[in-house]
């Protein structure tokens, strides 16, 4: 037994040691799966000097959650959405950015410098941005109109669906095609909402994620599906009879930003690599990589045509004008929680 | 064939299916050409490949085997002296001893992760020790296996012919002996099963490890989960079977050790 315990000790003490060795030049990026091209990772590592450990997350509820467990004294770069950026500065959880490290800033559109989360792009910088839509397998008879009634009409429904596992998209959803604000915080409105849902969950095959539900109507198991437009511009690349639109009614923008914890311990690397990820090459990499739209305005001219033309990428102008930003609704988030839990277990 | 014969069959077959399906599924489908689940499009071995060529789950599955391994060891010794100690001894607050035992059993994994991580960030405040990495997530395994080998153990214990023990003693062997010579090989089974299950409960563990892991110790089972939530590429499926087959090998071990005919042999 003795001499077990001697085999852990030694065991152990070869791991904290193995732990314990730092190199100078190191990043920790903690960022969604299969986000990030990992030939931009490489390049980085290779024009820096620098090891890059990629470590992640799988919602952002998680993410957060590790940050405030001590993850804001380990990681580098994180990847958080707008509308919890305003939370994660609230709790302290991100450094501000040195705007002198980041020259490329100037590179992105304007409407992203500056934006309504986060004023002065003190903590975040916009890394990708996509929409929230309809994911549909063209059906053949009728001409499809792109609303959102294929969920929350009987009439309009053109064959089993499914919604999204996520309370603000589907409430959005519904909030949308009755023409309200996908932030609202009226009673009335929301239980508006959660009576449609509960409808069309009645309706519906069930709930999946956004990539789930993007599978789903590819393997023809359903016909229609809410998911993010990048899942869905992978998706038409397989099958030419689905279509991907952010309905007439409207729908969600997002951006994911880079950002960097509160107390990470290569801040100085940290800003390099945003920087790095703002250059026009590497932009276009990271975008042809994920298929969600960059923000990066010196990036669109090396995009080429087929993507910017693209309507699942980058929305016409016209959809764009219907296109609304989750908000950050602090104590009100409750809700939604409320409807959403309401609907989960009816 | 009796009715009830029948009826326990189908019972049967329709249990095993309930429960193998869905993993039947996730194997066929890492030999699917189709890069999207969507329908099979014939036989091939190229996500196997891709994963060979993965240098991200080649270094989790390196976290995986170093984490399980080491936190095994620890578990199983202490497991094992903990089974013994309530079978074997008498001391204060043993009863509560054993009640708490239980408790790391039932509780909810997210309870369990989330207390451990606010435990670690506690520590930092006041020693300066408990960074989340490797060291943070082996002394969180072993947290949950200790009852497990525990349990095992002392059940193995519970089984035992007190005979043996007694006949040792009648035959002047000190307690250091009895235990060694007889108790012990008598026990090994139930501890290498219990070992076992510690071990495969490591490999498969994703709550407690997401939360105590630190950068660069991420293990299969939060690469595999954070990939399958945006489920792009297929060789996560390939991954996963691999898996299985890991965990099936070693439950098909546990079971073999388990058979009393074979445990003598042992």
């Amino acid at each position: 037994m003795s001499r077990s315990i001697g085999l852990v000790a030694v065991l152990l003490t070869s791991l904290a040691w193995n732990t314990a060795q730092a190199q100078a030049n190191k990043l920790n990026l903690f960022i969604w799966s299969e986000y990030l091209d990992p030939s931009v990772v490489a390049e980085f590592e290779k024009k820096f000097d620098c090891k890059v450990t990629v470590d992640l997350y799988e919602d952002e509820a998680g993410m957060q959650a590790k940050l405030q467990g001590g993850g804001k004294a380990l990681y580098d770069v994180v990847v958080p959405p707008d509308q919890t950026i305003p939370g994660l500065i609230k709790l302290k959880l991100l450094a501000p950015l040195r705007l002198e490290n980041l020259p490329n800033l100037k590179n992105l559109e304007d409407r992203f410098i500056n934006p309504p989360y986060d004023p002065g792009n003190k903590y975040s910088v916009a890394f990708q941005w996509g929409t929230v839509g309809l994911y549909v397998r063209k059906p053949k008879d009728i001409k499809l109109d792109p609303s959102w009634g294929i969920l929350f009409d009987p009439a309009q429904q053109i064959g089993p669906f499914v919604l999204m596992d996520t309370a603000r998209e589907t409430i959005g959803a519904a909030l949308k095609y009755k023409g309200y604000s996908l932030n609202s915080t009226d009673p009335a409105q929301l239980k508006e909402a959660r009576e449609l849902v509960l409808a069309a969950k009645r309706r519906s095959q069930g709930f999946e994620n956004g990539v789930g539900g993007k599978n789903k109507v590819l393997a023809k198991g359903t016909m229609a599906a809410i998911v993010y437009n990048g899942d869905a511009v992978r998706g038409m690349s397989e099958d030419e009879e689905t279509v991907f639109f952010v309905p007439r009614e409207g729908g969600e923008i997002w951006v994911d930003n880079l950002a960097v914890p509160a107390k990470a311990p290569h801040r100085d690397m940290a800003e390099k690599f945003i920087n790095f990820l703002l250059e026009p090459e590497t932009a276009v990499k990271v975008a042809k990589f994920s298929q969600y739209a960059s923000p990066n305005k010196a990036a669109k001219p090396l995009l080429g045509e087929e993507d910017l033309k693209n309507p699942a990428i980058y929305p016409p102008a016209e959809v764009m004008q219907k296109l609304e930003f989750l908000q950050d609704l602090g104590r009100k988030t409750r809700l939604y929680d409320e409807i959403w839990t309401q609907i989960k277990s009816k | 064939m009796k009715p009830s014969r029948f009826w326990l069959g189908t019972t049967a077959i329709g249990l095993y299916l309930f429960l193998y399906a869905p993993i039947f599924i996730v194997t066929l489908h890492s030999f699917n050409q189709a890069r999207f689940g969507a329908g099979w499009r014939g036989f091939t071995l190229r996500w196997y490949r891709v994963l060979w060529d993965n240098p991200q789950a080649w270094s989790a599955m390196q976290n995986t085997l170093i984490l399980a391994s080491i936190s095994t060891l620890i578990a199983t010794v202490l497991g094992s002296m903990l089974g013994y100690a309530l079978h074997r001894r008498w001391f204060p607050g043993k009863r509560w001893v054993a009640w708490f035992l239980f408790v790391p059993v039932v509780i909810p994994d997210i309870v369990m992760a989330v207390a451990l991580m606010l435990f670690f960030s506690l520590l930092r405040e006041v020693i300066p020790w408990g960074e989340l990495g490797m060291t943070t997530m082996v002394l969180a395994h072993v947290t949950f296996q200790i009852p497990f080998v525990a349990l095992v153990v002392r059940s193995r214990l519970v089984g035992l012919d007190p005979a043996y023990v007694e006949a040792a003693q009648d035959l002047g062997a000190t307690p250091w002996q009895t235990f060694w010579r007889v108790t012990f090989p008598l026990i090994l089974p139930g501890i290498v099963a219990g070992g076992l299950l510690a071990f495969t409960l490591s490999l498969d563990d994703f709550v407690v490890s997401f939360f105590t892991s630190g950068p660069g110790s991420t293990n299969l089972p939060i690469l595999i989960y954070s990939s399958v939530k945006r489920g792009i590429t297929p060789d996560i499926n390939a991954l996963s079977a691999l898996m299985v087959l890991a965990s099936i090998l070693g439950t098909v071990w546990i079971t073999w050790l388990q058979q009393p005919h074979k445990a003598k042999e042992l």
